[in-house]
């Protein structure tokens, strides 16, 4: 068998495998009801669906704006640390929306170091004698979520502005457009498909969202699935919530397609005009530099400053045999997993870069739908499909590492490939051409040509999916073996507990890890 | 002895045919050069050649052995293929890619034999630098080099020198020239530039309409050319009313076109019966391009390089100078 057909083979049955969980989700959407699920839909489904919808348009108005805000003032202006807001403004990126939640709830608790701040700048003694926002309910939910991902509006609106405006913009002046009437007319129209294409992203990671709903006590799909799952014992009732969500993240996938196919990004060739930045003095320039810090510091520098305080005040308590054992649980489950992605990752793209067909192709943009499919969902998948494989052959996996890291690949292949598409899109064709014109085998090729131009994507790939596997907690908290934690799940319990101060302990490893990844992104940034 | 080939070489891309009956020899030590359109599948008798393309139907030989759509069947790294975009590794330096597909040599040998191309190519300073240090020119030689280390019998050249400015360009063609007659390789060429085509090759394929219109000599080629399309595509032409072969008293019983090179066609103020309006001069630098056209005829305009302007301007009497011997009837 020629080497290529064992490799297109290899991704098909990859390809089956991890559709599978998705597969069984969806086919639970025509099963018959259930009692329990004439219940749920007498009593709380649809405060399930208001919640999410809720949260979807809440998240979509705030990141919409404060991610387009600052990415139209940082590219058409230059002000006081402007280059630093450039980079700075994707930082909040680094903290993972279930530790946010936890910092602002504590920080704005009654006794709270927020609320305390207030209290004593406004010569007040009880929070109640002042208007006071719960933070610790939807809309609470909706700030502290849209504070960490906003960057995704910001990070696509940006590279649209930067990649389209400039001659736009010349345009519109030519036309003797002043630059309020520029914004409204041309630049906000332009960009609408790359804030919607932004805004949808950050919905759907809001939509997915178990940490911090579940914190907050605010009813949503996903909490849902875990209350049906682990409350009611209805694995069928939670497939069937799983399912609809599901569907509902497809249709939010559609909607991101549809709307990308709008954005077509000029290539760095000779029409591309570089944007002259218009130097900001004065009030303009305090403006647009308070404009750009505040979402830098609420969603950054803030519960930075707050998890090292309490870092500080409880390390000592934590940190201890059983911290240690879960650090390193956490990072054996997160090098392992990353290293199997990211050998899975390269089978998918090698096989679709030798091939260049269709099938190959399709079959690495089924795999990419998984990173899309909420946590939960993958989940509650995964343990449906090995709870079939469990019964068939009288085994248990369902509830053993093996399941856990099978569901990191369902959800983070599409990172490594990803990684790996960007990496080969700068390797021509050529190269493998003139290898085989002179007869270097498919082996050495691979030794002595691919590998060594595609490391740098395999090691930005592994370090994107460790990172990814040590944030991650839904999907961890359901499919963890018996006393198997995680640096996540340990810190979401903690919480749970109400050991805030203690919980930043674990939480400020996963920010540090964060903080890498970020970093990395950022130095892309820099090179492209 | 024939070096390359083909025969009734055909190949379609999913429901494109892009090729159909292409059918030519090189011979041992030969530089054929094959000129077509963009598009017209000149690159890809090139990778069919070396085994980058197998879904070919045809036949194609290298010297005496068959090619059956996978070179194996023949001696490995008989045929060197020399990139458009060079496809030299920007991991390796230029010593690691000169000697990257050289086997069974011990790391000593295959240095020594390095050495002795990078002295040939002017190289030798550069021998440790990486290649992005290197200029587009520098790198050719490297892509070269690298080909012709292994000792191949072929050497196949995709647009070799599209990425070289002119001046480089030409100094490059006839280095070139010289090492594939230094080596004694047959040797293919794909181009669209006819100047490149007519100063290089020993024999040129014209592609047009999916196969080979004409093979010959560039000589025999600009000279006879078969078609109006082949004439163009090697030098500019004028196309002529048909009314004018009266006054050469020459017959047209096939109905052809009649064309003349613009290099043939002049200007008179004598008059006769070929009155030309002067619609638009343009400056070339060295010349001055006249399009005029027929005050009798419609629809047609024909240009004439000048050297001096003498004085024309869009009311000067201007009159059409050929010879008979410069008039080519020819199919359209």
């Amino acid at each position: 068998m020629k080497y290529f057909k064992k490799l297109t083979i290899s991704s098909g049955i990859l390809t089956l495998l991890i559709a599978l969980p998705a597969l069984l989700i969806l086919v639970n959407i025509l099963s018959p009801n259930t009692e329990n699920w004439q219940h749920l839909k007498d009593t709380v489904l649809s405060e399930y669906v208001f919640n999410s919808l809720y949260i979807m348009f809440g998240v979509a108005f705030l990141t919409s704006i404060i991610g387009f805000t600052t990415a139209y003032i940082t590219t058409m202006y230059s002000f006081t640390f402007s280059k630093f807001y450039h980079y700075a403004l994707i930082l909040p990126f680094a903290i993972p929306t279930y530790i946010i939640s936890y910092v602002y709830a504590g920080m704005f608790d009654i006794t709270g170091s927020v609320t305390m701040f207030i209290l004593d700048l406004l010569g007040k003694e009880n929070i109640t004698q002042v208007y006071y926002m719960d933070i610790m309910s939807i809309e609470g939910a909706i700030l502290v979520m849209s504070l960490v991902l906003y960057p995704y509006v910001y990070l696509i609106s940006k590279t649209y502005l930067i990649a389209e405006s400039a001659s736009i913009i010349d345009a519109s002046k030519t036309m003797g457009l002043s630059p309020f009437d520029t914004f409204v007319k041309v630049i906000i129209p332009i960009s609408r498909p790359a804030i919607v294409a932004g805004t949808i992203l950050a919905v759907m990671e809001a939509v997915a969202d178990f940490g911090v709903v579940d914190y907050y006590g605010v009813p949503t799909f996903v909490t849902g699935i875990f209350r049906t799952w682990y409350g009611m014992g209805s694995v069928e009732d939670a497939s069937k919530l799983a399912s609809m969500l599901m569907l509902f993240v497809f249709t939010l996938i559609f909607l991101e397609r549809f709307q990308r196919r709008n954005i077509r990004y000029r290539s760095s060739g000779k029409d591309f005009a570089p944007i002259c930045k218009t130097p900001l003095k004065g009030k303009a320039n305090v403006f647009a530099f308070i404009i750009c810090f505040i979402p830098v510091f609420m969603g950054f520098i803030l519960p930075l400053a707050q998890m090292t305080h309490w870092f500080i005040l409880s390390y000592e308590d934590v940190i201890d045999e059983d911290f240690i054992r879960i650090l390193l649980q956490t990072l054996s489950l997160g090098l392992g997993g990353s290293l199997l992605i990211t050998m899975l990752g390269f089978i998918f793209v090698y096989n679709v870069r030798l091939h260049k067909n269709k099938i190959s192709d399709n079959l690495t943009q089924i795999v990419k739908l998984g990173y899309s499919i909420p946590g939960a969902v993958v989940a509650v998948g995964v343990l449906s499909f090995f709870s079939h494989i469990d019964n068939a052959f009288n085994i248990f996996i369902s509830g053993s590492i093996l399941s856990i890291v099978f569901a990191y690949c369902v959800r983070f292949l599409a990172i490594s490939i990803n990684n790996y598409e960007s990496g080969f899109s700068k390797i021509p064709q050529s190269y493998d051409d003139a290898c085989k014109t002179m007869s270097i085998s498919e082996t050495g090729k691979l030794r002595t040509v691919i590998f060594p131009l595609i490391k740098n994507s395999a090691l930005a790939s592994f370090i994107v999916v460790f990172i990814e596997i040590i944030k991650e907690l839904p999907l961890t908290m359901i499919l963890r073996p018996f006393n198997f934690d995680t640096l996540a799940v340990y810190s979401h319990e903690l919480v749970g507990q109400a050991q805030l101060y203690e919980s930043s302990v674990p939480a400020m490893f996963i920010v540090i890890l964060g903080i890498v990844s970020v970093l990395l992104l950022a130095k892309k940034m820099i090179k492209d | 002895m024939l070096g390359i080939c083909l025969k009734d070489f055909s190949i379609a891309f999913g429901n494109t045919q892009i090729l159909e009956n292409v059918s030519f020899d090189v011979k041992d030590g030969e530089i054929v050069t094959i000129l077509g359109a963009s598009g017209s599948g000149k690159s890809t008798i090139l990778r069919s050649i070396s085994s980058l393309e197998d879904k070919y139907k045809g036949d194609i030989y290298l010297h005496t052995c068959y090619l059956k759509k996978n070179h194996n069947s023949c001696a490995t790294q008989d045929i060197g293929y020399i990139f458009q975009d060079y496809a030299l590794f920007p991991h390796l330096n230029v010593l690691q890619n000169i000697t990257f597909a050289l086997k069974d040599l011990s790391k000593k040998e295959k240095e020594i034999q390095a050495d002795k191309l990078l002295e040939l190519f002017d190289l030798e300073e550069h021998k440790y630098k990486q290649i992005h240090e290197l200029s587009g020119g520098q790198q050719q030689r490297v892509s070269i080099a690298r080909v012709i280390a292994y000792k191949p019998k072929v050497l196949l050249l995709d647009e070799p020198f599209s990425n070289l400015d002119s001046i480089l360009r030409n100094k490059t063609k006839i280095w070139l020239k010289g090492i594939i007659k230094e080596f004694g390789f047959s040797a293919i060429l794909v181009t669209h530039d006819k100047k490149e085509a007519l100063s290089i090759s020993d024999k040129i394929a014209i592609i047009q309409n999916k196969t080979i219109v004409q093979f010959g000599t560039p000589k025999e080629l600009f000279s006879n050319p078969v078609n109006k399309y082949v004439a163009n595509f090697l030098g500019d032409i004028n196309e002529l009313p048909k009314e004018i072969l009266k006054d050469f008293d020459l017959k047209n019983k096939n109905n052809d076109d009649l064309i003349i090179r613009v290099n043939k066609t002049f200007l008179t103020k004598k008059k006769n019966e070929h009155k030309l309006r002067l619609l638009d001069i343009s400056y070339c630098g060295d010349y001055y391009e006249l399009s005029l056209e027929f005050t009798k005829y419609n629809n047609y305009v024909i240009i004439i390089n000048v050297e001096d302007l003498n004085g024309y301007t869009k009311e000067s009497e201007l009159y059409l100078d050929i010879k008979k011997e410069n008039l080519i009837l020819i199919k359209p």
